[in-house]
């Protein structure tokens, strides 16, 4: 029943927005309103998981099923998505999207919704597979909503880059059901995840090790990973904002989440080793492209974007650093998650009032905009993870962590790369911040306060994750840890 | 004793044949073109005229020159020594295999390319230069080609492979033999000057590649050269049927055999001639850079032949 | 390894779907790509049909025919009207030339080939000499994808590639579970019609399709 309340509502809202032409500012507050119930439901799901459920089914023959690190993302993903919705166009604020714009766009983010919300509760590794590609397709089809020249090379190149990288990741798919098939035959659930898992242990190393390459490959591509990241600056920076925030929170923690589902599998196959150095490898990569880009950026979206690839990066890093080490990645999944859909939401109201994605064309903005300039401040400085925000907390654990497995090296260049990231963001920032108030730009704040309040939510999530640890939180990341190792 | 004989033999059926197999090419391309045509034995009257003319020499040419004809003649014949044209195994296999084979028709090639530049005529070197951009990728190509074939009998001896594939006739459909056919009949094209790479009929000198190098000469020269390249097609089309079809080739001496043998090879090469003149009706010359795509395409071809030959083994 | 009928079938259709993805690399017009794609959808179709005879499997049957109708007749179909609408644009000049791109591929066969090793020799079945020979074709999706200009290039390189992670599943395992296989002609299908809307677009935006034209994003 849970499940169907979580499925359901934004595969109903994408039906509604479908059957109502033209479009109205009804179809958004329901939409908004019903993604509120599908959060309930994560909720209670992740509830049960953390009160001792090992894993929730459902559906002819377990086609669902929800462990500890499902309900983690179950409930990041609606809880973005609500806010999401909530801060979407054409919710009776002053847009510049026409109403076939707004209609097209309310179709296609329910439909990305519910496909991410399948590809973390589906049991198949397959039907995952499916709901990516088709979250790729859904979400390929918002960014140019509106059809300019940037926005369509960034589409096409999303488009393109996004499902040859999904492609590579059923290659491997293929691969370890073929790895499957040779060892125990053609089984009707082969390519279920607790039974690809179980039967792990007897499958060949060899076959595995390059069905590991091609997944890591193929889905971190969809994550963002170096060097398959060159997508993301192009598709953030021209997409919508509202997709912005969904696609560097939702999507990017549903591609990672699948990877974690593969190294599981391929771990008990082939030992840690092997899938550990390979993140380790990817994620400096990726933090080194994410920071040192930032030095060059001239536009404050794809700035976000970069941000985004650093954080990826430190991510796949605590993943391939052992049980602390995916504590720490994922204690910094939720924290990114919070300080970057909350980055996206601001950048709608800074480039509706100042017209412009460029830096140079942003100037004195505490003194235009004193909230919104404020909350992106602090936003910004807690992307670079300075205390007391969560993602000051994560990364000291995944410090701790790197050091603890015996990796001085590795960590030490990292932290340097952080220190270069940290100098260039404040750079950018205090460009924005502060100067003399460009012409022609208004004195005062796009939207009404109720609007701006809204915002405060993730910013509280992020300064209590970096106070203190709820239990909750802990007990279930302890359980996912358990699950992996 | 027999062997040898029959090697002799096999040679002279070879110059026998070589320009009547020109001639019948010619004459069923102009059939097809809606002409008349010289019947095939014309070209003997030609060569036969050309034997009979004064030989002019240009000022500028060196012994390369004089000596070319002759080395380009006796190589080609030499191959003719080495390929199993009737008979498989054969006596003269223990002096030379497939490298050897190609490393003969490139050393034709070669001076051909020398003598096309030793007058020092514009034209020569045009020729000679694009001869060399073809044959830079063409001549791996035969040998890796064959050498699919080679690893599938375990020996390079032209004569062992023909009969490890009589011996196997299932392996004739596999990737490796039909892959390999496939290079080898675009590398003929090539090398022998067909279109779509080289049209033989051209008069027009900008559009030459072999005959431009050939220009310059007369009289008996001309007809060496012109007897050499009628063996070359003639060695090119026998390895392309004995090789990857080798039914009717005399595995043992006896006449009966050796007989069916002749027929046999008689029968493939006007088969083969045929579907040349066919295609030479059909396509149009390729503009000169198109042409190492189409070599680079019969390299991969021939590559992947003996990967799959190698490994499906 | 035995060379019974099915192997050596199986092989002779795995080369000629490879050749028909090199021809990709080898021609220029859009035309002969549609024409190379179709050809090689027409037998890889054809042999799931012949794999579901020797393997004794109905479902293969059906994939058959979804793949044929699909790929063969659906597909070739919207690239065709693409082409007319777009116009046709030759592919004057890809990132490496094209006696390079053959060559790479070549080399990109023989890379297959060491990648495959662990796979041939922990399968059983009587396919399994031909799977280099798919993830040959995966590679040769990938290179054309990579180094051609056009969008619709990409685009049959893209459709390419799919064909060969097809293949290399049927070769592999005898077909994917029917319901998965299906789930994945429904994403290949969305994804191309996806493409086609992008474009349209690309071709009414910058009334070209040189995907060398999207620059415009830098830094």
């Amino acid at each position: 029943m849970t499940f169907l309340l979580l499925l359901v509502p934004s595969l109903l809202s994408a039906l509604f927005a479908i059957a109502v032409r033209p479009y109205r500012s009804i179809i958004g507050w329901s939409n908004a309103f019903a993604s509120i119930v599908a959060f309930g439901a994560a909720v209670n799901l992740a509830g049960q998981v953390i009160n001792g459920a090992e894993a929730i089914v459902y559906g002819p023959g377990e086609f669902l099923r929800v462990d500890a690190l499902s309900a983690l993302l179950v409930v990041l993903v609606t809880g973005v998505a609500t806010l999401t919705l909530f801060f979407s166009p054409g919710l009776g604020r002053e847009t510049r999207y026409n109403e076939s714009q707004l209609r097209r766009y309310h179709i296609f983010i329910n439909l990305f919704i519910s496909s991410m919300l399948l590809a973390v509760t589906a049991n198949n590794v397959a039907i995952m597979w499916v709901a990516l590609e088709a979250s790729t397709i859904f979400s390929a089809l918002i960014i140019p909503l509106r059809l300019t020249r940037e926005s369509i090379e960034a589409s096409w190149k999303y488009i393109l880059i996004g499902s040859v990288g999904i492609a590579l990741a059923f290659a491997g798919t293929v691969l370890s059901y073929f790895d499957f098939v040779t060892l125990s035959g053609r089984v009707e659930n082969a390519l279920n995840w607790p039974v690809l898992r179980v039967t792990a242990p007897l499958l060949h190393p060899e076959v595995m090790r390059l069905s590991f390459v091609f997944i890591l490959v193929g889905y971190g591509t969809k994550a963002g990973i170096a060097p398959m990241h060159t997508w993301k600056p192009d598709a953030y920076g021209e997409s919508p904002s509202s997709l912005g925030a969904l696609m560097s929170a939702a999507l990017f923690a549903v591609a990672m989440y699948a990877v974690l589902r593969w190294k599981i599998v391929v771990d008990a196959c082939v030992g840690g080793h092997f899938s550990d150095n390979l993140l380790l490898a990817l994620g400096l990569l990726s933090i080194a492209i994410g920071s040192l880009s930032v030095v060059l950026v001239r536009n404050y979206k794809r700035m976000l974007a970069y941000s985004s690839v650093e954080h990826a990066g430190l991510i796949c890093l605590g993943l391939g650093l052992g049980p602390l080490g995916v504590f720490a990645a994922l204690l910094h999944l939720v924290n990114h998650t919070a300080a970057k859909s909350m980055m996206f939401f601001l950048v709608r109201g800074i480039e509706a009032k100042y017209n412009s994605s460029l830096i140079k064309d942003v100037r004195g903005m505490l003194r235009v905009m004193p909230w919104s300039g404020g909350l992106f401040a602090v936003g910004i400085l807690a992307l670079v993870g300075l205390p007391p925000f969560g993602l000051f907390i994560s990364e000291i654990a995944l410090f701790r962590a790197g050091f603890s497995m015996h990796h001085p090296w590795l960590m030490g260049t990292a932290l340097a790369l952080l220190g270069v990231a940290f100098i260039s963001f404040i750079a950018q920032l205090n460009k924005m911040l502060y100067g003399p108030v460009p012409q022609g730009i208004s004195v005062g704040e796009v939207d009404s306060p109720s609007w701006i309040m809204p915002l405060l939510i993730p910013l509280v999530v992020l300064v209590a994750l970096g106070l203190t640890l709820p239990m909750p939180l802990v007990s279930l990341l302890n359980s996912i840890v358990e699950i992996v190792f | 004793m027999k062997g040898y004989l029959l090697e002799i033999g096999q040679a002279l059926i070879a110059l026998a044949l070589a320009p009547g197999l020109v001639g019948f090419i010619r004459w069923w391309k102009a059939r097809l073109q809606g002409r008349r045509g010289a019947p095939p034995w014309f070209v003997y009257y030609d060569l036969r005229k050309l034997f009979g003319k004064e030989v002019i020499v240009s000022k500028n040419a060196s012994w390369i020159f004089r000596f070319t004809p002759y080395l380009v003649f006796s190589t080609t014949l030499a191959v003719t020594l080495l390929i199993p044209l009737i008979a498989a195994p054969l006596p003269f296999d223990a002096l030379g295999d497939l490298l050897l084979v190609v490393y003969l028709l490139l050393l034709g090639t070669f001076f051909l390319a020398l003598a096309g530049l030793d007058p020092g005529t514009a034209f020569g070197g045009m020729g000679a230069s694009r001869e060399m951009t073809i044959a830079a990728i063409a001549e791996p190509t035969i040998a890796l080609s064959i050498f699919g074939l080679a690893l599938g009998a375990g020996s390079t001896n032209l004569g062992r492979i023909v009969a490890q594939t009589v011996a196997q006739p299932g392996a004739a459909i596999s990737p490796g033999h039909l892959l390999g056919f496939a290079a080898l009949f675009i590398v003929m094209l090539a090398e022998t000057g067909r279109l779509p790479v080289d049209n033989p009929a051209t008069h027009l000198e900008l559009t030459m590649i072999h005959e431009a190098m050939t220009l310059e000469y007369s009289g008996r020269y001309l007809a060496l050269i012109e007897w050499a390249a009628a063996l070359r097609l003639l060695i090119f089309f026998s390895l392309l049927a004995n090789m990857f079809a080798p039914w009717g080739v005399a595995i043992t001496l006896t006449p009966m055999s050796v007989s069916v043998a002749i027929v046999a090879l008689v029968a493939k090469l006007a088969g083969l001639g045929l579907v040349v003149a066919l295609l030479e009706t059909r396509l149009a010359k390729l503009r000169l850079f198109r042409v190492p795509e189409l070599l680079a395409v019969s390299f991969v071809l021939a590559l992947l032949a003996v990967t799959s030959s190698f490994l499906l083994r | 390894m035995d060379s019974t009928l099915f192997t050596q079938l199986s092989a002779l259709g795995s080369s000629l779907a490879l050749l028909a993805g090199i021809a990709l690399l080898w021609r220029r017009s859009l035309d002969s790509y549609i024409q190379a794609f179709k050809w090689q959808s027409f037998v890889i179709a054809a042999m799931f049909l012949m794999v579901g005879y020797f393997g004794h499997d109905r479902e293969l049957y059906a994939m058959a025919v979804f793949f044929l109708v699909l790929k063969v007749i659906i597909i070739p179909r919207y690239l065709r009207r693409l082409e007319k609408r777009v116009g046709a644009e030759r592919e004057s000049e890809p990132y490496i030339n094209i006696p390079t791109s053959l060559i790479v591929s070549g080399v990109l066969v023989l890379l297959s080939y060491a990648l495959t090793r662990p796979l041939v020799a922990v399968s059983k079945l009587p396919t399994r000499g031909a799977l280099p020979l798919a993830m040959g074709l995966i590679f040769v999706g990938l290179l054309v994808v990579v180094t051609r200009r056009k969008a619709l290039t990409q685009v049959v390189g893209f459709l390419v590639l799919e064909n060969g992670i097809a293949l290399l599943a049927m070769l592999g395992t005898y077909g994917i579970p029917f319901i998965i296989e299906l789930g994945v002609f429904l994403d290949v299908m969305m994804g191309f019609l996806a493409m086609q809307v992008f474009v349209y677009h690309i071709h009414g935006t910058f009334e070209s399709m040189d995907v060398e034209q999207l620059n415009q994003l830098k830094h």
